[in-house]
């Protein structure tokens, strides 16, 4: 692979294939996915707000980085009372964002560059401003009258737990309309689609076809653990909900081959895999206790914390796949959780405020890990090798800080940081006329923190970053492996082996930031030399005896374990 | 087939035992070894190889008795048996068969048939036992040497024997029977007679691949507290205490089935007597041996004073009896125990005697106090590190006893005074202990000590 540097004015390419020329039905089980929240990444009309245009202006530095897929949080029209999850019309685009055309543009220039995309889509419900409740308000009668799930009293499903207990006392609504009262599972302004209405089903279908014909390589589901009701359940993950889920698989798959579910199912794993159905739900699904485990092992430098998530972890089948993160807009809390993992987390988490924050949203990744980009690298390390299909989020690949001064989301939601010109080269606005204001720290200031500068260095995060996103699309164990974790008498280093056919590679990691000593058990591999990946460079071959690796603090090391060689 | 060893074999093992990591009778010279039984293995390929019983007698008089895999090969001897050659004679290598897998392979058959070789008996709990795997020795062991069998078995071979059954079977197999969690089940062991008595020679459980040791988990986090600046033991990434509280827990989950299994009484005032009598002896005995104890006498002696006045009836029982971070392993599956032989070097009635559980509470402590400490020998002088290993001591102590309390239903720092005397019991051993083999450490126990009376006063 020849590194060509990315020049900021486009990427010259004669090696790509264009994904039209390469349908591969499993390409989200090898594929990195970068998560991206339009309105902070990139202005192209400069209103002060990014839009897709600016997006697509973009995707060759996204292909330059060795992403696969990106994804896309709400993109639609939209009261935005909600971050965008308050949908009020799907099949058009927040005018802010740009239109149909754009969209359709970005999907094309993306698929030039063998790259996909894939957008959050809300399920369950709709913004109380779309007109199907509107018609459904005003008519009960009319053609949308039962879209939405009506009723004259509140005592209906009263097992379900409200989500939000912070703002909404009652899963039920008042509508002086109507003059009944509507299901929400959400915010108030969000009443629920009544599933059980045929036509609702068929709707929503029709929708997400409107997208595939667009070109769109997936969806994430948003809350589909909600769609149904029955009395006398807590009304989440019910049979009908799944079986239409499969519905919704079969058809896609009909006439889409090589598109994406991924759930979103903020549950434990052992919940979580009934939405992988048996390889005929969702083939993707968020892997949520994974992230806050990551942080809190290397905190206590020890491996424990994650090898018992992965240990509990059911096996998923074959085509299915964990998307795994270090940083996203989603959260887990301890309400989601078995109680005898909160006990765990109580006793590890409730003493340690600085350790709830890495469970919370409020910060980035570098400023989470006090700037140590040792930590950072072991984190980006660990997020590359361990099961699942990893999913970047925008900026931590330069080490961006955050704004915890902007309050609970926006904190890590500031324009990405292009490069040293006026508001970091995001947009051409006037600086007050941002969405939000770009970071201006001496630490991580876009004087200084930049793309731009990071290009530059061989070096920086970001180099070093795409560098390992390389070697891992060199070696599809990653994506396609089993698992193993590989036992050692050192609690401080985690080292687990990948393993697809003839393709092997064995992670160790050193969680502490003391340089660690491990003697491993590779006697199955007696007489094969490891080679280091990042550098290639061999080392000793493998005998009888434990193999002794040190590692530097924070310090990971990859090695391919090639098969003993004929002398 | 010669089923003993030549005169020749027997010097060369006179020569090789002193210098072995589980040889016991350190200090001493060795007057003779000699065979008491030998039993040869069936099927070693190219080797030789003896399961022998040895009777060493030192010039004081003791005798102690030994296993050994004794190997013999002609020819070029492998590679990988080089660190164990013991030496040449009648033409052969010897060596220490532990260490080939053709001998541990053979063993390994022998338990999975359930085999008889003469007085040798080969006993198992399973029949799915996958024979094929090949061993290696687990490195820096004490008192016995380990064989792990592919990722899946561990053998324990006791290489010192005492006559009758071993309490770590005993134990084991007893804790399991009751479903613990804590404790891996035995699979198998090998038996053989000692002194006309059926002994334990040796046993097999699941190898817990993923494992590592208390001792190397806490150390961990004390170094880490170490390289922080300002933060307080509870405030650190590597805070233990979490699994200090699990740990407890666990302890005492064993003591109420090591109740439940074996016998349990409580014993009265007039016991509380003998134990205050017995700690006093051995105080005397460690006052004879190390002068820096001289000036702690007084106040030691007023603690044990308070055990013999003690009207209160103490629970009894069987315990672990050597209880320390280096015997308890963090699993997937939380907390093991392990080796519940007591100290090896006590004779067998001891070690089954009932007592209280507070001495393993005791242990563990002292064992927490070592762990924040043992960085200092390193770094004397530096004050403000020896008060932040004591925060990290008590943090994880208190933790621990929380934790205990939570499954026993009373703190073991509510019977103070013997948990205090159990405790400075164990403190004027290590000082001992330390004094004869580490003298840089010997402010380590010296320092508890030093403590503990003060709190008293």
């Amino acid at each position: 692979m020849t590194a060509v540097p990315y020049d900021g004015h486009g990427y010259e390419h004669g090696e790509l294939v264009s994904l039209e020329e390469s349908r591969d039905p499993l390409w989200y089980k090898r594929a990195v996915f970068y998560e991206v929240l339009i309105r902070g990444f990139a202005d192209s009309n400069g209103d002060g707000t990014g839009d897709i245009r600016g997006l697509t202006g973009k995707l060759d530095y996204l292909q330059w980085l060795g992403v696969d897929c990106i994804w896309l949080l709400p993109i639609y029209e939209s009261p935005l009372r909600d971050g965008g999850y308050d949908i009020s019309d799907f099949v058009k685009i927040l005018p802010e964002f740009g239109d149909l055309g754009d969209f359709v543009h970005l999907v094309d220039e993306a698929h030039k560059r063998g790259m996909r995309i894939i957008a959050d889509l809300v399920m369950n419900h709709t913004s109380d401003e779309h007109p199907w409740f509107k018609a459904s308000r005003a008519d009960p009668e009319g053609q949308f009258g039962d879209y939405y799930v009506w009723s004259d009293t509140q005592l209906s499903y009263s097992d379900a737990r409200i989500i939000f207990v912070d703002t909404e006392q009652s899963n039920w609504s008042w509508d002086p309309v109507r003059e009944q009262y509507y299901w929400h599972r959400f915010f108030s302004h969000q009443p629920d689609l009544n599933y059980e209405n045929p036509e609702v089903q068929t709707a929503m279908i029709e929708v997400l076809k409107f997208w595939l014909d667009l070109g769109i390589d997936g969806f994430r589901l948003d809350a589909v653990p909600y769609l149904f009701e029955e009395e006398g359940t807590i009304c989440e993950n019910l049979k009908p909900t799944h079986d239409y889920l499969k519905r919704v698989r079969r058809e896609v798959d009909e006439l889409y081959p090589d598109r994406v579910l991924l759930a979103e199912a903020n549950q434990w794993p052992a919940d979580v895999v009934e939405y992988f159905g048996d390889d005929d739900e969702c083939q993707m699904a968020f892997h949520f206790p994974l992230m806050p485990r990551l942080f809190m092992a290397v905190r206590r430098e020890s491996r424990y914390p994650i090898s018992e998530i992965l240990a509990n972890t059911p096996a998923i089948p074959s085509n299915c796949q964990w998307g795994i993160f270090l940083r996203n807009h989603d959260e887990l809390t301890l309400e989601m959780v078995t109680d005898e993992e909160r006990d765990y987390m109580y006793s590890e988490y409730a003493k340690d405020p600085r350790m709830k924050a890495n469970v919370g949203i409020r910060r980035r990744l570098a400023p989470l890990l006090d700037n140590d980009h040792g930590q950072v690298k072991l984190f980006t390390g660990l997020l590359l090798s361990l099961p699942g299909s990893p999913v970047l989020y925008y900026g931590d690949e330069i080490g961006m800080g955050d704004n915890i001064y902007l309050g609970d989301r926006d904190g890590v939601r500031t324009p990405m940081q292009w490069n040293a010109d006026r508001n970091a080269g995001f947009s051409q606005a006037d600086p007050q006329k941002l969405y939000l204001p770009v970071v201006l720290d001496p630490v991580y200031g876009y004087q200084a923190l930049n793309v731009d500068a990071q290009t530059r260095s061989s070096t920086s995060l970001l180099n070093w970053t795409r560098r390992m996103i390389g070697i891992r699309k060199q070696h599809p164990v990653f994506g396609m492996g089993a698992y193993a974790e590989l036992g050692s008498s050192n609690p401080s280093v985690l080292a687990f082996l990948r393993e697809f056919g003839d393709d092997r590679v064995l992670c160790v990691n050193n969680l502490s930031r003391f340089p660690q000593p491990v003697e491993l058990d590779l006697r199955r591999f007696e007489g094969s030399t490891p080679v280091e990946l990042s550098g290639l460079v061999p080392f000793p071959r493998v005998g009888e005896l434990p193999y002794l690796l040190t590692l530097p603090g924070h310090g990971f090391m990859w090695f391919a374990l090639r098969p003993e060689e004929e002398q | 087939m010669n089923a003993t060893v030549s005169a020749e074999v027997a010097d060369l093992l006179q020569a090789w035992f002193p210098d072995q990591r589980w040889f016991g009778g350190k200090g001493r010279a060795l007057r003779g070894v000699q065979v008491e039984s030998s039993v040869v293995l069936p099927d070693t390929a190219d080797a030789f190889v003896q399961h022998v019983l040895l009777r060493v007698q030192s010039d004081d008089g003791s005798v102690d008795r030994y296993q050994l895999l004794l190997g013999r090969r002609t020819g070029e001897l492998p590679q990988r048996l080089a660190h164990a050659v013991i030496g040449v004679a009648d033409g052969a290598t010897v060596y220490d068969a532990v260490h080939d897998t053709d001998a541990t392979s053979s063993l390994l058959r022998l338990i999975g048939v359930g085999d008889r070789l003469e007085t040798v008996r080969f006993t198992t709990d399973v029949h799915d036992l996958d024979l094929t795997l090949t061993s290696r020795v687990v490195a820096a062991e004490q008192s016995n040497t380990s064989i792990v069998y592919g990722e899946h078995y561990i053998l324990k071979l006791f290489r010192r024997l005492q006559p009758g059954l071993n309490p770590d079977l005993e134990v084991t197999r007893a804790l399991a029977g009751l479903g613990s969690p804590h404790v891996a089940p035995v699979l198998a062991w090998i038996e053989g007679e000692v002194e006309g008595q059926l002994t334990t020679l040796a046993m097999m459980q699941p190898f817990l691949s993923n494992a590592s040791e208390g001792w190397a988990m806490a150390t961990a986090s004390v170094r880490d507290l170490f390289d922080e600046a300002d933060l307080h033991a509870d405030e650190v990434g590597g805070d233990f205490a979490g699994e200090s509280e699990r740990l407890g827990t666990a302890t005492a989950e064993v003591h109420l089935l090591l109740a439940q299994a074996f016998p349990s009484r409580t014993a009265g005032p007039d016991e509380c007597r003998a134990t205050a009598d017995q700690l006093h002896e051995r105080l005397d005995a460690a006052l004879a041996l190390v002068a820096d104890l001289t000036p702690f006498a007084g106040a030691l002696r007023a603690v044990y004073a308070q055990v013999g006045a003690l009207t209160d009836s103490v629970p009894v029982q069987r315990i672990h009896g050597d209880y320390h971070l280096g015997q308890v392993l963090r699993t997937l599956d939380g907390w093991f125990l392990l080796d519940f032989e007591g100290e090896p070097a006590r004779p067998l009635a001891d070690r089954t005697a009932l007592m209280s559980p507070l001495r393993d509470v005791a242990g563990m402590l002292r064992s927490f106090d070592y762990a924040a400490r043992h960085l200092l020998a390193e770094r004397a002088g530096e004050q403000h590190l020896a008060y932040r290993a004591a925060e990290w001591a008590e943090h994880n102590k208190s933790a621990f006893c929380a934790g205990y309390a939570r499954a026993a239903g009373s703190d073991p720092r509510e019977a103070s005074t013997l948990l205090r005397a159990f405790e400075l019991d164990k403190a004027v051993y290590e000082v001992v202990y330390e004094a004869r083999n580490r003298p840089s450490w010997l402010p380590i126990p010296l320092g508890s000590i030093a403590r503990i009376v003060e709190q008293d006063q």
